[in-house]
């Protein structure tokens, strides 16, 4: 049955996946209202991303599904060290990430459940032929996690889950041949690969008041492989069989919730993301075992989270706050991925349709710092004016 | 999906109101362009084939389009610049011709091979003859540092060197006489110069393996020219504003570099080759040897010939209409026995590029110094070669190299820029500009400019070894006379 609706879901919502660095972290509406700070208190079943000790503490079996679209918005002003301030808009894309959760309770103790949703991809285009098109003029990168978890209440305070995360990732770059011809050869690469990692977490509810959280995913190594085509199809380029690796980061939340009144909740996460795994994105060719190498050099970093809920009867009144330390130093910041640090400013609010249906709904405004580069490893310096706008809706069932 | 994206753009709007440091508008500190305090209504280059945009063995609109000066006045309009049309002696595609009136130039006729030359077309015709003053660009093709003051009838000076370009720039000598006389005609008056002349002073020499002309124009010789001829322009013109450039090491252009490299990784061990010394026109001297550890710089022309090391053959001297040399016996296996050997013609030996590489820093040393003493700027082409022999050249996540064909920067000659090698010729120049005049000059995006026009043929090797024609090789050396 499961595998029905997963299937389904799939087939009719098309994925691609916009997100910084190139994690995305909106999963669930009700989380992504509140800043994300989810990680001490894990109520639905967007635990199994954001806790997956959450689940034990879960009284109902539940299915929680959702979508976030997402509208990216940037401006390149450059490239500055040729003196020129030209703008460049990045293409009008919107990304429609999925979430679909669903959990069962085997006894009072132990909860099963499982997840898919796209914690990782980017999209990027830029007009064609631009400045920067031996840089990059389309990047589409999603991956899915699929994610069977369980959760076991240790005593009625404590929790641990853990979860086993089977990925498959998608990659297409599009760029122009760095060549002496004229006209530019194009390169069209798509790969695909599978990985694997795991989750774990635990929930502490220390007081009647406070409650804290962690939750930590491994990162995971993606070893992908596929095909490079050339336009024209010049016989002195590498076109065929290629591959290259991806090791995506891992992730850590910390969380503590406190209740301020009997329907006030509010909750503080710091979340680390280790994205120094991200050295380089190097592309090999088997026909004549070259290869490329882009050197990203991300350094780890963090995201602090705040958000809070009010409840009005069958309403609750969602808002937060997000800031997110972008990775992406200045000398490797590129159009590829125009990485700024970001400000995030969440409302929503959750509605109780009945007494097993939840409409869970948020707003995410994410503003991005101006970023003003200089002396890039790339020498394509500039600055980069991002935003994005996004809008999470979930539906959630208990039984 | 529409409706949501109405929606964001009303969001962005109203939250850049709401959230401090949230707009749309552009940054302040981007850059500006303009002239500084200067004013600039006219701007003329001098020099020669790589100032007049020539490329590929020959001289054509395609190519002069992309000439480095014609670049430079485009970016000075775009600075606020007001000089009008920069005027181009443009010779029609496909260009100016050879000996036997095809056009020269170079093409890439197949990467299989590859395989470089003339496509044996007619050649093209002038388009801005017609022009009723001196053109803006007086680059010439061939000339030498003398060339700039000489008064000698340029049409007997051109029909002695075989030189097609002296008519087609200066055309005629109611424009004046000389290159100098004719700069001195324009008006108005030149606010900027570029004056880039001596490269054909050692190029010659370099080109030709050392044969001919046997020697550099002497160190001496080009100072009292050099000392001359701005001399002459800052009399002329007291207030302009004088950017020459140095002479880059002919050692850092694929002319010298390609073939030369090639051979040498296939002398192993004791495998030695026989040459002839520089001013030997007879058998090698039986213990000079190219080896491993002495590795030639062979000329691009060499490639036609290299291939058949190891095998009797008399083709140079017959390709060449030269008698085969007394002493030299053409039914010996070429470059391995030394009654044999590569010619002079086709290799600068040690010897000959410790002659090249004297003169140039003399030359270099010379235009330092009458530059500074005439109040001209300059641009160190030679640094910046050498930069990027070593290094290559990285700007906007595209690489260029001092490679053959492969690197994009040279043209199929080997010797010229490309048009794309143009553009960072033309940036080195707006680069002094801006930090010694003041200006805030944009630089050429390089990734605008055209590549080489490339076949869509099949290439099987991974190094460009390429087979230049006959032809095209005596087009090379014919230029420098």
């Amino acid at each position: 049955m499961l595998k029905v609706i997963i299937s389904c879901f799939l087939l009719f919502i098309s994925t691609h996946v916009f997100a910084g660095g190139f994690q995305l972290n909106e999963h669930g509406a009700r989380a992504m209202a509140q800043g994300g700070a989810f990680a001490a208190r894990a109520y639905d079943a967007s635990a199994i991303y954001f806790n997956p000790a959450g689940l034990g503490f879960q009284k109902q079996n539940s299915v929680y599904v959702g979508t976030t679209l997402i509208s990216p918005t940037s401006i390149f002003y450059g490239p500055t060290n040729l003196n020129l301030g030209t703008k460049n808009e990045m293409v009008d894309q919107l990304f429609t990430p999925i979430n679909l959760y669903a959990s069962y309770r085997i006894n009072d103790d132990i909860n099963v459940g499982i997840g898919v949703n796209n914690p990782f991809g980017l999209g990027t285009e830029w007009e064609d032929g631009w400045s920067g098109k031996f840089i990059t003029q389309k990047v589409d990168l999603m991956s899915f996690f699929f994610s069977p978890t369980v959760a076991y209440k240790v005593t009625d305070q404590l929790s641990v889950g853990a979860g086993f995360n089977y990925v498959t990732g998608d990659v297409t770059i599009q760029r122009y041949v760095s060549d002496p011809f004229d006209p530019h050869g194009k390169i069209n690469l798509d790969l695909s690969g599978t990985g694997a990692g795991f989750s774990f977490g635990l929930l502490y509810k220390i007081t009647e008041e406070f409650s804290a959280g962690a939750s930590y995913r491994s990162s995971i190594k993606i070893d992908a492989d596929g095909t490079a085509e050339f336009t024209p199809n010049r016989s002195i380029y590498p076109g065929g069989d290629a591959a290259a690796s991806l090791e995506l980061p891992a992730t850590a939340f910390v969380g503590l919730a406190y209740k301020v009144m009997e329907n006030l909740e509010i909750e503080a996460d710091y979340q680390y993301v280790g994205w120094s795994s991200y050295k380089e994105l190097k592309i090999e060719f088997k026909k004549d075992a070259s290869s490329t190498v882009s050197p990203k050099n991300y350094e780890d970093t963090y995201i602090f989270r705040l958000g809070g809920e009010y409840t009005m009867d069958a309403l609750q009144i969602r808002f937060g706050y997000l800031f997110d330390n972008n990775p992406v130093t200045d000398t490797y910041t590129e159009p590829l991925l125009p990485d700024a640090d970001r400000h995030g400013y969440n409302i929503g609010f959750g509605y109780k349709v009945s007494d097993n249906i939840v409409l869970d709904v948020a707003y995410l405004f994410l503003q991005f710092s101006d970023r003003t580069v200089t002396g890039t490893a790339i020498d394509f310096d500039g600055v980069y004016q991002s935003r994005a706008n996004l809008l999470g809706i979930n539906f959630g069932y208990s039984f | 999906m529409k409706s949501f994206k109405i929606l964001a753009g009303i969001m962005s709007v109203v939250l850049a109101i709401v959230i401090p440091g949230c707009s749309d508008e552009a940054p302040s500190d981007l850059p500006k362009s303009d002239l500084g305090s200067n004013t600039v209504t006219k701007y003329v280059s001098v020099g020669n084939s790589l100032t007049a945009g020539y490329q590929s063995g020959g001289l054509y609109e395609d190519a002069q389009m992309y000439s480095f000066p014609n670049i430079i006045a485009q970016q000075l309009s775009k600075a606020g610049a007001s000089l009008g049309k920069f005027e181009q002696p443009i010779w029609g595609n496909p260009g100016s011709p050879d000996a036997t009136g095809k056009a020269s130039r170079y093409e890439l006729i197949s990467l299989e091979g590859p395989v470089i030359g003339p496509r044996g077309v007619a050649a093209g015709t002038g388009t801005n003859t017609a022009l009723a003053r001196p053109y803006d660009n007086l680059g010439i093709p061939g000339a030498v540092l003398f060339d700039f003051l000489d008064t000698t009838d340029f049409i007997t000076k051109a029909t002695a060197r075989q030189n097609p370009f002296f008519p087609h720039v200066l055309r005629s000598a109611t424009f004046g006489k000389s290159i100098f006389e004719q700069l001195r005609n324009i008006s108005p008056k030149p606010d900027i110069v570029t004056f880039w002349l001596g490269n054909n002073d050692v190029l010659g020499f370099a080109t030709s393996g050392g044969a001919n002309p046997n020697a550099p124009t002497s160190a001496a010789a080009f100072g009292a020219l050099y000392a001359q001829a701005l001399d002459s322009l800052r009399a002329a013109l007291p207030n302009a504003k004088i950017v020459v450039a140095n002479i880059p090491d002919v050692r850092a252009i694929p002319y010298f570099t390609t073939v030369g490299p090639a051979v040498a990784a296939d002398l192993k061990g004791a495998f030695a080759i026989s040459y002839q010394k520089h001013g030997t026109n007879g058998p090698g001297d039986g213990s000079s040897y190219l080896t491993e550890q002495n590795p030639p710089l062979l000329i691009l022309p060499s490639s036609s010939y290299v291939t058949q090391i190891g095998t009797p053959t008399g083709k140079y001297y017959s390709s060449n209409n030269k008698p085969v040399p007394p002493g030299v016996d053409t039914t010996q296996m070429l470059g391995l026995n030394y009654l044999n050997p590569i010619p002079d013609a086709l290799i600068l030996d040690s010897a000959e590029q410790a002659t090249a590489a004297n003169a140039i820093a003399a030359y270099n040393l010379t235009i330092a110094q009458v530059a500074a003493a005439k109040n001209a700027v300059v641009v160190d082409i030679n640094a910046i070669f050498n930069s990027i022999k070593k290094d290559g050249y990285n700007i906007s996540g595209e690489v260029y190299t001092a490679d053959y064909v492969s690197g994009g920067l040279f043209s199929l000659d080997g010797v010229h820029p490309s048009s794309r090698g143009a553009g960072i010729v033309a940036n080195e120049f707006i680069k002094v500009m801006n930090s010694k005049f003041g200006m805030h000059i944009p630089y050429v995006d390089i990734s605008t400019l055209p590549g080489i026009p490339a076949p869509l043929a099949k290439y099987a090797g991974k190094k460009f070894m390429p087979q230049l024609t006959a032809s095209a090789s005596k087009n090379i050396r014919d230029l420098w006379k």
